[in-house]
């Protein structure tokens, strides 16, 4: 039963210690894109073509703005299962991208899916850019 | 002993029809183009768990839990013959057979319920965010009870020197002449059926 409790608060504790701001996800993001490409600055005009851009690989949800709508501060629409999908800006919803594994694990699923491969740490980078300048 | 009629058709239908809908559902569980097919396939199995819960007091003799489920005590015995080779032959489920059985229904259960809450989680703000993380660790474990499961098939098929896959298809299993079921119930099969499509369909609304 201790053991487990321990377990547990160091769960707790990991958790707590991965707990990020946009804002430091977006310099990890920067810092990984320019240990590749020198120089790299993150361009939310790059991320707002990004999440516009139809990529194809999927036929029903060609890009991030099928489901995401055109403005990522508004809730989206599955458009698979229509249902409702928070709003991904951070000004709009206070819990995105705050936690650095669940939005890898995100941007993994739907890298895959929607661009057809994983996406780089650049258009990361450029994504999450997009998302804290808003429109 | 002779080859005995045990499993009713429910339990054989049921069996299988839960390992492909477990299997389905694991495999589309990446996909958002296949959302769908994922929920359906979990909402099958939440009414196949549900069906053979009210079946394992409705049912036929071994395929009531008060048949086959027994203490812990009873599973480490069980498992020390096996190691010993000389084990116990049960007629229906033997003891740690059991456990995966009482395991791979609580967690299909609960899989099913944190899947419902994260999927539904954007409209009804029910948390969902914690569910999703719930959702793929029940369904981590479940997969690995499976995993265990299909060993002990194993083990227990060459233990006992007979094929318990084949006895889930065609339901029969060495046993006395008294230990066996009188019929298959097949009128209960459509039930389970319509039951796990109403689930399914509810669940995926």
């Amino acid at each position: 039963m201790k053991h487990a409790t321990l377990a547990i608060l160091a769960t707790l504790c990991a958790a707590a210690a991965q707990a990020a701001t946009p804002a430091e996800l977006l310099d990890g993001y920067r810092a990984e894109a320019a240990r590749q490409s020198a120089g790299f600055q993150p361009s939310a005009q790059r991320g707002a073509e990004f999440f516009q851009h139809r990529f194809g690989a999927s036929a029903k949800m060609p890009s991030c703005a099928s489901c995401h709508t055109d403005n990522p501060a508004q809730p989206g629409r599955h458009v698979v299962t229509d249902k409702a999908i928070k709003p991904l800006a951070p000004a709009a919803n206070a819990g995105r991208f705050t936690d650095p594994a669940k939005v890898e694990k995100w941007f993994r699923r739907n890298c895959t899916e929607v661009v057809g491969r994983e996406c780089s740490a650049a258009e990361k980078a450029d994504f999450v850019a997009f998302l804290l300048g808003g429109r | 002993m002779q080859k005995i009629l045990v499993w009713d058709w429910p339990v054989r239908i049921g069996h299988w029809l839960l390992a492909g809908a477990f299997a389905l559902a694991w495999l589309t569980s990446e996909s958002e183009e296949l959302r769908l097919v994922h929920v359906l396939a979990g909402g099958t199995v939440v009414g196949i768990v549900l069906f053979r819960l009210l079946w394992g007091f409705v049912g036929t003799r071994h395929a009531r839990f008060a048949g086959f489920v027994r203490a812990p005590g009873a599973v480490v015995a069980y498992l020390r013959g096996v190691l010993a080779r000389r084990p116990v032959h049960a007629a229906g489920h033997n003891p740690a057979g059991a456990l995966a059985i009482v395991a791979l229904l609580v967690l299909g259960l609960l899989t099913g319920a944190t899947g419902w809450l994260t999927y539904n989680d954007s409209f009804a703000n029910l948390g969902g965010e914690m569910f999703e993380e719930l959702h793929e660790g029940l369904a981590t474990a479940m997969l690995a009870v499976a995993g265990l499961h299909v060993a002990g098939v194993i083990v227990g098929s060459l233990a006992h020197r007979e094929n318990l896959v084949r006895a889930m298809f065609t339901g029969r299993k060495f046993g006395e002449a008294g230990e066996a079921i009188a019929g298959a119930r097949l009128w209960a099969v459509p039930l389970l059926l319509g039951w796990a499509a109403v689930c399914a369909w509810w669940l995926a609304r």
